[in-house]
């Protein structure tokens, strides 16, 4: 045989002389064979294993070669069986192939002939394998799709992004649970016309495929405010969908919730107006001293004169420093990527700052209360950061002071967090004022801040540097008393 | 009304240093200039002086305190007759519409111009004179 795959036979057949004859034969041609003697006997050997082949003697005394074939075929479809029989006839012939018999062999037979005829079967027997197998695969397919279908569909139904797909004619063919909130519909029920039934931007887009004259690869985007109750943004977005023919088979349309990322442009750009109209300020008051100046009809007297120039200074003083903080709050942005962490001593750091402000203090005749804190955890920060950080909080404590005034300064620890108390005995603030306290450009504007010069961002920066480190900032004041900013920052 | 009194006009800006340019600038022009340098004072200088006119910036303690304060002038008995101005550099804060387009809004925004900073000296007084004469009829 050609095959590596050696060929198992089962021969039933009650004349032992044949039987064996046919064994020897067949065995030496390479076939492993089993033998039966009767008709139940190979009912029981053709049924308990899968031969490849089954050469059954049609007239046996217990029960006759069809009956066997029949069992045979029941537990084993693909055994292909052929029928020996000494009372060849046409009707015999007919039956036993219409019972499932691959073909019948007259008896006797010659040694040829068997082979012959076996080779067929067992080319028959490798096609129905192989029939097997590609069935097997293609129900293993169909599976699979079926897997994969319903795989997809709960994918669809789990993405975030809203779907529709409508066919040509503008009936809805596909939809997630999230394109009914952005399309701020109930329902949508399948081959219904939904084109109606959709923001008038959103149906813009579909019929602009629909309606093209040819096909179109590419997307329009718009963004809706579905619903103006709802503080909601949506991206649409509009791609054709095409038959492998390339003509139009459908719309798929793609909903995004963009309301965070319209916040963050909002916000975005009025931060630029705030930062404008801040740097404008100062600007205007410069132009406008020297416009007094070069003005002919305006008398000034030398006092003036010389305050308005020592005014445009504390201006200009007031914008450098501003575009100063505004540098350091884009540089702060771009550097929680590449800050340099290092274990810090908060005491050192606050006493190092003292130090830079010692001058301030002195003019302000400021009592300052600090001492160092022994055996106090390191933290995990950048030292620019810290630096900034207690900078701020140390120039606010003394230019919102009071004359004789005080401040201070306590480091304590706690199991997770390092604390930083910095109490000044300032002008303090009203409630009003602390709700805006970290906004940015905001400044506590009366009486008693009138001449404080400040940017408005000290204290952004502040807020921006201890969120930044997963700390905390807490704020207690009273109007006329003082405040005291309490700083958290993580010890890890 | 005296024609040849000086005209006082109300100059209200929460920067200093413009608020004393304007007033040197409005005063080089003849007018006798009284300011404030935040809406609480400005109302109450506004009750006690009773001005010809009133300047006020947009953006003090609040981003519209100059259309508070003018809106608060335009319903007072005195301050309906009188021109008030309002002047701001920010042109476009965001979210922001500047003018009176709706019924609404011009329920609210009482105030007569609405001027850019910083302020032209002479635009501003040649507005102030046509509104001045307006009221002298």
């Amino acid at each position: 045989m050609e095959n590596n795959h050696t060929p198992k036979i089962l021969i039933v057949d009650d004349e032992k002389g044949l039987r064996l004859g046919t064994k020897r034969l067949l065995e030496s041609e390479g076939y492993l064979v089993e033998t039966a003697e009767n008709g139940l006997e190979g009912v029981k050997s053709g049924t308990s294993t899968e031969f490849d082949l089954a050469l059954i003697d049609l007239k046996m005394p217990d029960v006759d070669g069809i009956h066997v074939l029949r069992e045979i075929l029941k537990a084993h479809p693909n055994t292909v069986c052929l029928i020996a029989t000494g009372f060849a006839s046409y009707e015999t012939a007919i039956e036993s192939t219409k019972q499932g018999a691959f073909s019948y062999i007259p008896k006797p037979f010659t040694s040829e002939e068997l082979l012959q005829k076996l080779n067929q079967a067992y080319y028959k027997r490798q096609l129905l394998l192989e029939g097997e197998k590609w069935k097997k695969e293609r129900e293993e397919r169909l599976l699979e799709i079926t897997f994969e279908k319903t795989r997809l569909n709960t994918i669809i139904n789990s993405i975030t992004e809203g779907l529709l797909v409508v066919n040509k004619n503008g009936e809805a063919v596909l939809y997630n649970p999230s394109a009914l909130k952005y399309l701020d519909l109930n329902s949508i029920t399948i081959e219904e016309h939904i084109i109606d039934k959709l923001h008038p931007k959103i149906a813009e887009l579909i019929n602009k495929f629909l309606f093209a004259y040819k096909i179109e690869r590419k997307s329009y985007s718009t963004q809706i405010e579905p619903a103006t109750d709802k503080q909601l943004f949506i991206e649409a977005t509009s791609s054709p969908v095409p038959n492998p023919d390339g003509t139009l088979a459908g719309v798929v349309v793609v909903l995004k919730d963009i309301t965070g990322l319209k916040q963050i442009e909002m916000l975005k750009s009025q931060f630029v107006s705030m930062v404008s109209h801040e740097l404008k300020a100062p600007i205007a008051a410069v132009t406008g001293y020297l416009h007094l100046f070069n003005d002919g009809t305006i008398n000034l007297t030398d006092e003036q004169k010389k305050g308005y120039i020592k005014r445009s200074q504390l201006r200009l003083d007031g914008l450098l420093k501003m575009v100063n903080d505004l540098l350091d709050i884009s540089r702060m942005e771009t550097k929680t990527i590449n800050r340099e962490i290092v274990k810090l001593d908060v005491n050192e750091i606050i006493k190092n700052q003292l130090e830079l402000f010692q001058l301030q203090i002195n003019n302000n005749k400021l009592k300052v209360n600090f001492d160092a804190v022994e055996n106090l955890p390191l933290i995990n920060a950048d030292r620019d950061e810290m630096a900034r950080l207690f900078t701020n909080l140390i120039s606010n404590a003394i230019k919102y002071n009071k004359q004789n005034g005080s401040i201070n300064i306590k480091i304590e620890s706690s199991e997770r967090y390092l604390i930083v108390i910095i109490k000044d005995s300032g002008i303090g603030m009203k409630p009003e004022e602390k709700a805006k306290l970290f906004h940015e450009f905001f400044r506590a504007k009366n009486e008693k801040t009138k001449n404080i010069s400040g940017t408005g961002l000290g204290l952004s920066i502040v807020k921006r540097i201890v969120d930044s480190y997963a700390g905390k900032i807490e704020v207690e004041t009273e109007y006329g008393k003082g405040t005291s900013f309490k700083i958290l920052l993580p010890i890890r | 009304m005296q024609s040849d009194a000086k005209k006082r006009i109300l100059l209200v800006d929460d920067d200093l240093d413009l608020l004393e340019q304007n007033k040197i600038l409005l005063e080089s022009k003849g007018y006798k200039v009284v300011t404030a340098d935040n809406t609480k004072d400005a109302w109450e200088l506004f009750q006690s002086e009773k001005p010809d006119a009133a300047v006020l910036d947009l953006i003090m303690e609040e981003h519209d305190s100059g259309f508070i304060l003018s809106y608060k002038i335009k319903k007072d008995e005195h301050g309906k007759n009188i021109p008030v101005f309002v002047i701001t550099s920010a042109t476009y804060i965001t979210g922001f519409r500047f003018g009176a387009s709706t019924k609404e809004e011009k329920e609210w925004i009482r105030c007569d111009e609405i001027l850019n900073k910083p302020v032209v000296i002479d635009e501003l007084v040649q507005k102030l004179e046509n509104y001045l004469a307006l009221n002298e009829v």
